[in-house]
Parts: structure tokens; C-alpha cells; sequence
């Protein structure tokens, strides 16, 4: 016999596995060395055979009635049982249900959420667009019926002498606009930009497009004896004015 | 090796058959309340234990392996320790305590004995005192073998050796009983 099947069966390891002592480890050591030494396991069997026996020695009469009692619990525990498993069912499905729906109506909000948050923006776009809009309106109206309102005829030179343009200004209300009536027919890759000279520096009022801003008016920021010009730049607009390539002087 | 009987009541537990509980409590019941009672010492009480496990024992029943056990073995550790626990949970003693109390009652329950189970009480009797103490003492009254050798003031190899020579004894007993059985059967 091997010597650790020997020191197995010397321990009280098989006995204490035989009537549930054991602990964990010990079940586990017990069940392994059953598996693996016959030795054991006959020890084993042969231990339960006289566990057996040796129980029926001290078999006693159950009283009368309880094994009625006994069948009635088992009975009810099997309803029970039986009634826990009919709900647990009901329950899973019903948990399955509440999981599916929930879920489908948090990505409902969150999808309600992001579209929310794309109307308001748009909303907040649309709302400052007007007001700059309105804004515009109002300052155009104001200019244009204004009685202290000059009206300055724009023509162009050289390249842009088909370019007309009237300047609205109005010293009193410190506001100004130019109505580009007329875009002279620029090479592609020329275009005409504003500049005005505010306060000693070159301010870029950017391209004139040629048809989009034809017959708009356009505010200037205004400044006292500002100095205004169109230059033809290259196409998409210069970040200083070409002063060779002026076409129209705007004074003030 | 399981019997044919044994076989059914574990293919009726596994299929939650009522007839089970039943087949269990005719074939193993009166032992099974002997192992309750002798662990609790109290009739009531072993009614009560024997209900438990009964309980215990149809709510584990898919949990039964008839390979690591035999079915006698695996009901009689539900028993035994549900006895134990209800004693402990009672008494909120030390399991100590409590097995000194149960070393003191070895007689007890014979005179509950129904008449067929003379011949198995008279079996009991069979057995040495010393022997039955520690096979007691090892089986029901959950001590290990270094308590029950402290318990009993008994050395640990006495203990083992003991242990070996009861369950021994308790083989020629029945051994003798079924070659009586087997002789009985074939002879005309």
C-alpha cells in the first residue's frame, strides 16, 4: 500500500467525510483518493455498509401519525415549490418585460433628449439670426428714411468701372450702408473686397459676391470721416487691401 | 452496491415522486428516528428532527450522487447533522458540553424498541462497551477522533484502533446474520 494512501486511511479524514464532518478541503482530499485507490474506496464502502448496520442497531419506532405528517409537509413543500416556480416564471417574464420596455424607452429619451438639444440650438441659432436680422432691418429703416441721412453715389475705375454702388450715411445715428447695384464681370479668380479705414486702420468688410449681394444693402462699421474702398483681390479676398488695385473711393 | 429497492427511491427523488417520501420513511424511517434520537436524547424533539430532515431530504433530492454515496449513507448525514444542529440551536450550549451529556445515556431509547427490532437491539449488545462508546462518539455525537480521544480520556491510537476493531466486530455480526439468512434459504 502506498504510504500516503496509508497515512489517508491512518487520518480521520474517510470517517469524518463518511458522516458529513468534513470540511471542504477534506471532502474534496476524501473524494479524490475514492476516485483514484481502490483501497480506499473499499475502505470506504465498507465503511458505509457498517454505518448502515450499525444505525439499525439503534433503529427505534416512529410514532403513530407522523409519517402522515411527514408526507403532508413534503406534499406542501412540493405546492409550494410548485407555486414559487409558476411565479418565478410569471416574475422572470415579467422582469424580462419591464427590462425590454425600459430599455427601449430610455433610448426613446435618449434620442427625444439629443433631437431636444438640436431644435433648442436651432432654435437659439434661428433666435439670434433674427434678432441680427431684425437688428439689420431696423438700422437700414432708420438709415434710409432718416432725414440726416447722406446718400453717396459710388463708381468704380479702371476694372470696376462698370461697378455702381450708393453709400447711406447717417452721422447722427453713427450708421452706414452700401448697396452694391452693380458688380462688374471679374476674371474667376478675382474678386472685389471692401475695406473701410476706421480710425487709421484698414478694416476688411469682406468679398462682394457677385450675385448674392447684388442690390443688398450692407452695413459699414462707421466712424467719423472713415474712408471707404473696393479693391479687386484675389479670388476669396486679400487679409490687406491692394492699394494699386483700388477701384472706388467711398468718402465719408 | 445499491439495492433494487434503493434504486427506486432514488429514480422517485429524482423525479420529485410523492412515492419517495413514503418508500423512504417504510424502508429507513425507524433507523433514521434512532439516529435523531440518539443524537437529541428527547422523543419530541427526534420527531421534529426526523420531520426536518424528511423536509431536507425532498428539497435536496436533485442533489443526491448516487457515485459519491449510498442512499443510506447520504440520508443518515442529513439526519445526524440536522439532529446536531437542532440540539445545538436548543441547548446554546458547547458541542462539548453537549456530548458529555449524550455519553452519559448509552441505553437510552431501548425501550421505545419495537418487537422486530429485538433482534438488531440484541445485535448492539453483541458489541463491546468500549468499542460501541467510540463508534458512538464518532457517529452520532459529532466528535473527531482527537475529541472523542479527550472526551473520553482515551488515547488516540486506542481510539483508532478501537474505531477499526468495533466497525470489524459489527462486519462479523452481520456477516454471521446473512450467511444464517442465506443458509436458511437454501437449505429445504
Amino acid at each position: 500500500m502506498k504510504e500516503k494512501v496509508k497515512t489517508f486511511l491512518d487520518s480521520d479524514i474517510l470517517e469524518k467525510y463518511l458522516v458529513g464532518d468534513a470540511s471542504k478541503e477534506e471532502t474534496l482530499q476524501a473524494e479524490r483518493y475514492i476516485a483514484m485507490y481502490p483501497e480506499v474506496r473499499d475502505t470506504y464502502n465498507e465503511l458505509q455498509d457498517n454505518l448502515e448496520n450499525f444505525a439499525k442497531l439503534y433503529a427505534k419506532k416512529t410514532p403513530e401519525g407522523l409519517k402522515e405528517i411527514i408526507i403532508a409537509s413534503a406534499k406542501q413543500e412540493k405546492a409550494v415549490f410548485k407555486r414559487f416556480y409558476k411565479y418565478a416564471i410569471a416574475a422572470s417574464v415579467a422582469i424580462m418585460l419591464f427590462a425590454g420596455s425600459s430599455y427601449f424607452f430610455w433610448s426613446q429619451n435618449q434620442s427625444l433628449q439629443e433631437e431636444n438639444t438640436l431644435v433648442t440650438n436651432k432654435i437659439k441659432y434661428l433666435e439670434d439670426n433674427m434678432k441680427d436680422q431684425l437688428e439689420d432691418m431696423r438700422n437700414q429703416f432708420i438709415v434710409l428714411n432718416n432725414p440726416d441721412t447722406r446718400k453717396y453715389q459710388v463708381k468704380g475705375e479702371r476694372e470696376g468701372k462698370e461697378l455702381k454702388a450708393i453709400a447711406y450715411i447717417n452721422p447722427v445715428k453713427k450708421l452706414s450702408y452700401i448697396n452694391v447695384s452693380n458688380v462688374p464681370q471679374l476674371p474667376e479668380n478675382k474678386c472685389f473686397q471692401m475695406w473701410a479705414e476706421v480710425n487709421g486702420e484698414l478694416v476688411n468688410l469682406g468679398v462682394i459676391k457677385e450675385f448674392d449681394d447684388k442690390d443688398k444693402l450692407l452695413a459699414l462699421p462707421y466712424a467719423d470721416k472713415a474712408v471707404g474702398y473696393i479693391t479687386i483681390e484675389p479670388e476669396g479676398g486679400n487679409t490687406s487691401p491692394s492699394v494699386e488695385n483700388i477701384v472706388a473711393n467711398i468718402n465719408f | 452496491m445499491s439495492t433494487l429497492i434503493e434504486r427506486h427511491i432514488v429514480s422517485l427523488l429524482a423525479e420529485k415522486d410523492d412515492k419517495a417520501i413514503s418508500l423512504l420513511y417504510e424502508n429507513y424511517g425507524d433507523t433514521l428516528f434512532g439516529v435523531a434520537y440518539k443524537v437529541v436524547k428527547d422523543g419530541d424533539l427526534a420527531q421534529d428532527v426526523l420531520q426536518e430532515s424528511f423536509i431536507k431530504i425532498w428539497k435536496k433530492a436533485d442533489t443526491y450522487d448516487a457515485s459519491k454515496a449510498k442512499l443510506f449513507t447520504w440520508l443518515f448525514r442529513i439526519t445526524r447533522n440536522t439532529a446536531i444542529d437542532k440540539l445545538r440551536s436548543i441547548n446554546n450550549k458547547s458541542d462539548k458540553e453537549v456530548q458529555i451529556d449524550v455519553s452519559d445515556v448509552y441505553n437510552l431509547g431501548v425501550s421505545g424498541i419495537s418487537p422486530e427490532h429485538l433482534d438488531v437491539q440484541e445485535n448492539l449488545h453483541k458489541i463491546e462497551e468500549k468499542y460501541r462508546i467510540v463508534l458512538e462518539a464518532l457517529f452520532f455525537e459529532g466528535m473527531t477522533q482527537q475529541e472523542a480521544s479527550d472526551e473520553l480520556d482515551i488515547p488516540l491510537g486506542t481510539i483508532k484502533s478501537r474505531l477499526k476493531i468495533g466497525l470489524r466486530e459489527l462486519g462479523k455480526i452481520y456477516g454471521t446474520t446473512m450467511t444464517l439468512l442465506l443458509l436458511l434459504n437454501i437449505l429445504p
